[in-house]
C-alpha cells in the first residue's frame, strides 16, 4: 500500500505510548536505585549466612541482636550506628572495634565467626 | 504505523536482551565470605565464570590451610614437619619456602618464619599474655631461620624443636595460589582479601584503603589507586593487649621475641606477589622506615610506613598514594 506524505509520520500514538512507558519505568528504577543507596544498611553475617539486616538510617531505638553463635556475642543497634556490645570471646577485638557508622565499616569476631559490614564502600578493599 | 510500532518494539527488545544478556552473563558478579586461616576471607569476582570462580577460591584457601600451611591442623604438611623436624615438600610449597628464607635473610632476620614456639608463648588470637623471660630465652634459643634449610625439596632443621610459623606469610601464599588459578579462568577481574592481605586481579583502576589505626576494620587513612597486584600490611592496633598501661602488640621481633617498638604503627606493602607483599610487610615493620625501606627497594615494592605521630612515608611509587584523613601528613 502505497503512503500519502501526510501518512508518514516519524512517531505515532501507539510509538510515544510506548517510550513514554519505557522513559517511566526507567525513572522508576532510578529513583529506586537512588533511594536504596541512601539508605545505609548493616548485614550481619554468621559463617557467610546473613542473619538480619538492619536499616541504620532509619534506628532511633535501641535494637539488641543476639545471634546462635559460640560464643556468644550481643550486637546493638542505635542512633544511626551498630556494634558488637559485648562478646564471650577471648580476645574481644570484635568489641574494641567499636561503632559502625558509614558505608564500608567492618567489624569482626572470629571466634563467633560473626561478621557486621555496613554496605557502600568506596573502596574496593580495606588492608589492614 | 503498525510496523513502525513493531520495530520500534523489536530493536527495543533486542536492545534490552543484549544488554542483559551482556550484563547478566559476561559482567555478573559473584561474591562469598568465609572463614579460613583462623581469619575473614572475602572474595568478589566479575566475569563470566564467576560462580565457578568464588566456590573454587574457597576450596584453594581451605586447602591450602588444612592440608598444607596450618601448624594446627594435625594433618598438614606444616604440622607434619615441625613433628618430624624437616621433611619432603611438594615443589610448589618448597618454591614458597625457597623465596621466605630469601627474604629472611635479605632482611638480616627481621623476617622469620621459624618463630613459633616464641610466638605461642604472647596465646595471641586466644588469651594473651607476657611470657616468662626463662620460656621465652630458651624458645628464641631454638628458633631462627639459620637452623633450617633446604636442601632440593627436603627441609631440614638442624635443631628439631624449631617451630615453623607461616602465620606472617600465609594469607600471602593464599593469594598467589588463588591468582595462579583466576589467571586460567575466564574472568574480568576480582579482589580477594584474606584477612586484611588483598589480591586485586584483573583490568581495572582499583582503590584500596589503608586501615586507620584508631578506626574500626572498613575506615582507611589512605587510598592506593592500583592495578592489578598484591598489597598487605601489618600494623600495631591488629592484635594487642594492655598491662600495667603498657601496649603489647603481635608483631615480635625475632631478636628479642619482644613486640617491636620503633614508632611505626603500620606498614603496607604493593607487589606483585602475595608472599613477598606479606612477608615484607611484617619484615619492614620490624627494621623500621630506612632499612625496611631499602628491603622494600630491593625487591622492586611499594613501601608505606605509618608512624605513631600521624606520619606516611613511602619508599617507591609514591604517585599511587593518596592521603584521605586530614590528620595524616606526608613524612619525605
Amino acid at each position: 500500500m502505497l503512503h500519502t506524505p501526510m501518512e508518514i509520520k516519524l512517531f505515532r500514538k501507539g510509538d510515544i505510548a510506548v517510550v513514554a512507558l519505557i522513559i517511566v519505568a526507567a525513572l522508576v528504577f532510578a529513583y529506586t536505585s537512588i533511594s536504596n543507596a541512601d539508605n545505609l544498611q548493616a548485614v550481619i553475617t554468621v559463617d557467610g549466612e546473613i542473619v538480619e539486616t538492619v536499616d541504620l538510617s532509619s534506628v532511633k531505638e535501641k535494637i539488641v541482636i543476639t545471634p546462635d553463635t559460640q560464643p556468644k556475642v550481643v550486637i546493638v543497634a542505635e542512633n544511626g550506628e551498630i556494634r558488637f556490645d559485648s562478646a564471650e570471646c577471648d580476645d574481644k577485638l570484635c568489641v574494641n572495634t567499636g561503632s559502625l557508622k558509614k558505608g564500608g565499616d567492618t567489624a569482626v569476631c572470629l571466634p563467633a565467626k560473626t561478621v557486621i559490614t555496613v554496605e557502600g564502600a568506596d573502596v574496593d578493599a580495606v588492608v589492614y | 504505523m503498525k510496523k513502525t510500532v513493531a520495530a520500534v518494539v523489536t530493536v527495543i527488545v533486542v536492545a534490552l536482551v543484549t544488554f542483559v544478556f551482556y550484563d547478566g552473563v559476561l559482567n555478573k558478579t559473584s561474591e562469598a565470605d568465609f572463614f579460613s586461616m583462623k581469619t575473614y576471607v572475602t572474595a568478589k569476582v566479575t566475569g563470566y565464570e564467576s560462580d565457578l570462580c568464588t566456590d573454587e577460591i574457597q576450596k584453594i584457601v581451605d586447602n591450602l590451610d588444612v592440608n598444607v600451611l596450618s601448624r594446627t591442623a594435625e594433618d598438614s604438611l606444616v604440622s607434619s614437619v615441625n613433628k618430624s623436624g624437616g621433611g619432603q615438600l611438594d615443589i610448589q610449597t618448597a618454591a614458597y619456602v625457597s623465596l621466605l628464607l630469601d627474604v629472611c635473610e635479605k632482611s638480616g632476620g627481621a623476617f622469620d618464619f621459624t618463630l613459633g614456639a616464641v610466638s605461642d608463648l604472647w596465646k595471641f588470637g586466644s588469651t594473651p599474655e607476657i611470657p616468662d623471660p626463662n620460656a621465652l630465652a630458651d624458645a628464641l634459643s631454638h628458633s631462627g631461620y639459620k637452623k633450617i634449610s633446604l636442601e632440593g625439596g627436603n627441609l631440614v632443621m638442624q635443631d628439631k624443636s624449631a617451630v615453623l610459623d607461616f602465620g606472617a606469610s600465609g594469607k600471602g601464599i593464599a593469594l598467589d595460589s588463588v591468582k595462579a588459578y583466576l589467571e586460567t579462568r575466564d574472568i574480568k577481574n576480582a579482589v580477594v582479601s584474606v584477612g586484611g592481605s588483598t589480591l586485586l586481579y584483573g583490568d581495572k583502576d582499583f582503590t584500596v584503603g589503608i586501615r586507620n589505626p584508631e578506626g574500626n576494620a572498613g575506615s582507611y587513612i589512605a587510598k592506593l589507586h592500583m592495578n592489578e597486584g598484591c598489597v598487605s600490611s601489618s600494623g600495631s592496633y591488629e592484635q594487642f593487649f594492655e598491662e600495667n598501661g603498657k601496649r603489647y602488640h603481635h608483631i615480635l621481633n625475632p631478636e628479642t621475641g619482644y613486640p617491636v617498638d620503633n614508632g611505626l604503627v603500620g606498614v603496607t606493602i604493593v607487589s606483585d606477589s602475595g608472599l613477598l607483599s606479606d612477608a615484607l610487610s611484617t619484615a619492614c615493620f620490624v627494621l623500621g622506615i630506612e632499612k625496611g625501606s631499602s628491603l622494600a627497594a630491593e625487591y622492586g615494592c611499594t613501601a608505606i610506613f605509618v608512624t605513631s605521630d600521624k606520619k606516611i612515608y613511602i619508599e617507591g611509587d609514591a604517585d599511587i598514594v593518596e592521603i584521605t584523613d586530614a590528620s595524616y601528613t606526608y613524612g619525605n
